[in-house]
């Protein structure tokens, strides 16, 4: 995936000179996980700056700099290390086009790695995507495959408004896709099916998408048919794609590596209660993180849910 | 990045050729896989991959002479922090639709969620009830307007719980709220708790779920040879007519319309306490010699008054007895508690002018009142395991 996202900058670069990149260490370096890597020497310092140890400036810098007709993609290299810029994403980037009544559009991007399960230190392993999902006016995405970190990081570039493009780090280097690079986009604000079933709705994103597809094809073992749904878009939800499949199957399991509470799997379940209740043959199951600091390497795979985890909710669901 | 410098193969020698190099710029590497061959004074040692990740470049060709710590091999493990998983050698298939698949049923019905559940409780088909809703959604009205006769006809009856899975009066959750009833000046209202509450809650599903019918006939107990003891000779009886009429030692499970005929008995004896009801289950009477039958029945007894019988002991029977002769009342109606179907009642013994061998003489008898599901439990059944019941009992011992 990691490569996929360098791509991307690549072919967007390559094709329109508006586009910069911006953030610690990737310039020389390269960016933390390489998701940069050439492309200083590609296409000089001036287009792929380095910046200081600095979030509230990166972002700062990416919202001034599209107010100038630049289209900032920016780096931070770990969404533990984010919350120093929202004051910058939430109070500037997020209402821009609000604050300018239209006038003025913000495309920048920010991206972030996303979640654990690679051994890191404290702070290096968060997904707190619903903070970012909460706050009006900016897009969340989070890839679950090399193609779609290409296609959805192309779009992301290409929108007029702001995106906080979130990276599963246990994607990075975990899977291999062979990926065209044609520069072709893929939609924002619209779920990605996985595999289609009858019986069950799972619901994930990112690197969780791992374990639930695991999930699906043990249930499948046991004659049970689950469709899995890839949200990719988490802020604004497809509603209608969630709505169909749950119409179809009755069932429906969200699979999330976020702690549980006010998780982004509170507002799916919220979103079929409110337009999809009479659809419903059992109560919608939650499969998450805990409602605690993500724990440190020896207690993550605990933390992260497992295949088990998934396989028992989908059985609660059809018990019920 | 990192530097792998050529390590001391353990031979404490200077240096070492190259051999063959496994690896080249560019390759994903995992740990331990073979990376370069190089042979020193006395062998040719393999050096395994020291870390995951890309190599970047190879520090000297086939046939060069690399000082012991010189630079090998320069890899780029792809993060300073953490470490990632090895990526996996194998295609990622991923074959993913944007949006929208077609729906595959749409004969699925939709329903209330608490018309789903009664319809549920009730054994009803959600799919044969029409719905009165938008666009066929099933409303409690609906499901209730399929319910059987006894089940709850008011949408007010928010107790739509699926069936307790064994019937005991002491085990039963809470009943819903009463309604609120004027009490008139001097007396006060006494909330129903514990045995007292789990008796309403029972009573009243059995009311509400099982269409009971109720047979009676009296056993003439004049040719007992001694005093004997009812309860006992109850239990044998009962055992007796099982194996004569196999129907009654059953449940039955209305969600799939099915009996369940089981192979032990396991009586539940109805027991008046202080406190209220409650059924301790004698298990396996059949398989118990009739000391250890009353050896349990008396400790049975003897724990309900103590409210010590453990949780696990009011559950499961699969009949039950109550010998409520032993206060008062010749026949009564017994309510049977589901998912058992059967429920034998015991009045009080009194002396009968009968008519034996043409005479008129006294004889005490035992009055006996049967009571059966009819949704699993036929007339003639219920008769004839009665038959065999009043058969056992009139034996002399």
């Amino acid at each position: 995936m990691i490569e996929a996202i360098a791509l991307a900058h690549g072919w967007e670069m390559q094709h329109d000179e508006s586009v910069v990149v911006i953030g610690q260490d990737v310039g020389a370096n390269g960016g933390v996980f390489r998701a940069t890597a050439g492309l200083q020497a590609r296409f000089g310092a001036d287009r792929v700056q380095d910046t200081p140890l600095a979030e509230a400036t990166i972002a700062g810098m990416s919202v001034g700099m599209s107010a100038h007709g630049l289209k900032p993609v920016a780096e931070i290299q770990f969404m533990g290390f984010l919350y120093p810029a929202l004051d910058q994403i939430v109070n500037h980037m997020s209402r821009l086009r609000n604050r300018t009544r239209g006038r003025m559009s913000c495309p920048v991007v920010i991206r972030t790695p996303h979640g654990g399960g690679i051994h890191a230190p404290e702070h290096h392993s968060e997904s707190t995507e619903t903070m970012l999902c909460h706050v009006p006016g900016i897009r969340v995405v989070c890839p679950s495959s090399p193609a779609r970190a290409y296609g959805l990081l192309l779009a992301a570039i290409r929108d007029p408004d702001p995106v906080m493009f979130l990276e599963p780090v246990r994607l990075y280097r975990a899977v291999r896709q062979e990926v065209a690079d044609d520069g072709r986009a893929l939609p924002l604000d619209r779920c990605y099916i996985l595999r289609e079933g009858s019986d069950v709705t799972l619901v994930t994103w990112g690197a969780m998408t791992l374990e639930t597809m695991s999930a699906a094809a043990e249930l499948e073992a046991e004659g049970v048919s689950a469709e899995v749904i890839d949200l990719a878009t988490l802020s604004p939800i497809d509603s209608a794609t969630l709505l169909e499949s749950v119409a179809k199957t009755g069932r429906l399991v969200i699979v999330h590596e976020a702690a549980r509470n006010v998780g982004v799997g509170a507002e799916i379940a919220a979103i079929v209660a409110e337009h999809g209740l009479y659809d419903l043959q059992a109560p919608v199951q939650r499969v998450t993180g805990y409602d605690t600091v993500v724990p440190l390497f020896r207690l993550e795979h605990d933390y992260i849910p497992s295949v088990r985890r998934i396989v028992d909710a989908v059985r609660r669901t059809l018990a019920g | 990045m990192g530097t792998f410098r050529l390590p001391d193969l353990g031979e404490g020698l200077a240096e070492a050729e190259i051999v063959e190099w496994h690896v080249k710029p560019g390759d994903q590497v995992r740990v331990d896989q073979p990376m370069v061959s190089v042979e020193t004074a006395k062998a040719v040692v393999e050096v395994p991959v020291p870390y995951s990740g890309t190599v970047t470049a190879l520090h000297g060709a086939v046939g060069d002479i690399v000082p012991t710590g010189a630079p090998l091999v320069e890899f780029d493990s792809g993060t300073v922090v953490g470490s990632m998983p090895p990526t996996a050698p194998e295609e990622f298939v991923d074959s993913a639709t944007v949006g929208r698949a077609a729906p595959a049923d749409s004969s699925r019905t939709r329903a209330v969620p608490v018309a789903r559940a009664l319809a549920k409780r009730l054994g009803l088909e959600l799919g044969a009830i029409e719905g009165s809703g938008p666009n066929g959604l099933v409303r409690l009205d609906d499901v209730l307007a399929h319910a059987p006769a006894g089940a709850p006809r008011s949408s007010s009856n928010g107790d739509a719980r699926p069936p307790a899975g064994n019937g005991s009066a002491a085990t039963r959750g809470a009943e819903a709220p009463p309604a609120a009833l004027a009490v008139p000046g001097g007396a006060s209202a006494e909330p129903l708790r514990g045995l007292r509450r789990a008796m309403a809650h029972s009573m009243s599903q059995s009311h509400a779920e099982v269409p009971g019918s109720t047979v009676c006939d009296d056993a003439d107990i004049h040719a007992w040879t001694g005093r004997g003891d009812y309860t006992l000779r109850l239990v044998r009886a009962m055992i007796a007519a099982c194996g004569a009429e196999p129907a009654l030692n059953a449940w039955y499970d209305p969600a799939s319309k099915a009996r369940i005929l089981m192979p032990r008995i396991d009586l539940g004896l109805a027991v008046d306490t202080t406190a209220g009801l409650i059924v301790p289950v004698l298990r396996d009477v059949r398989g118990k010699s009739p000391g250890e039958l009353r050896a349990a029945i008396a400790s049975q007894k003897d724990a309900a008054h103590r409210r010590a019988t453990p949780p696990e002991d009011l559950r499961g029977f699969t009949l039950m007895l109550s010998n409520f002769g032993t206060l008062a009342g010749r026949y009564g109606i017994p309510l049977v508690m589901p998912p058992a179907v059967a429920i034998l009642g015991c009045g009080k013994v009194r002396q009968d002018a009968v008519v034996a061998g043409g005479t008129v003489a006294a004889h005490p008898r035992m009055p006996l009142s049967l009571s059966f599901d009819h949704r699993c439990v036929t007339g003639g059944e219920a008769c004839r395991f009665l038959a065999a019941v009043i058969a056992d009992l009139e034996l002399p011992e």
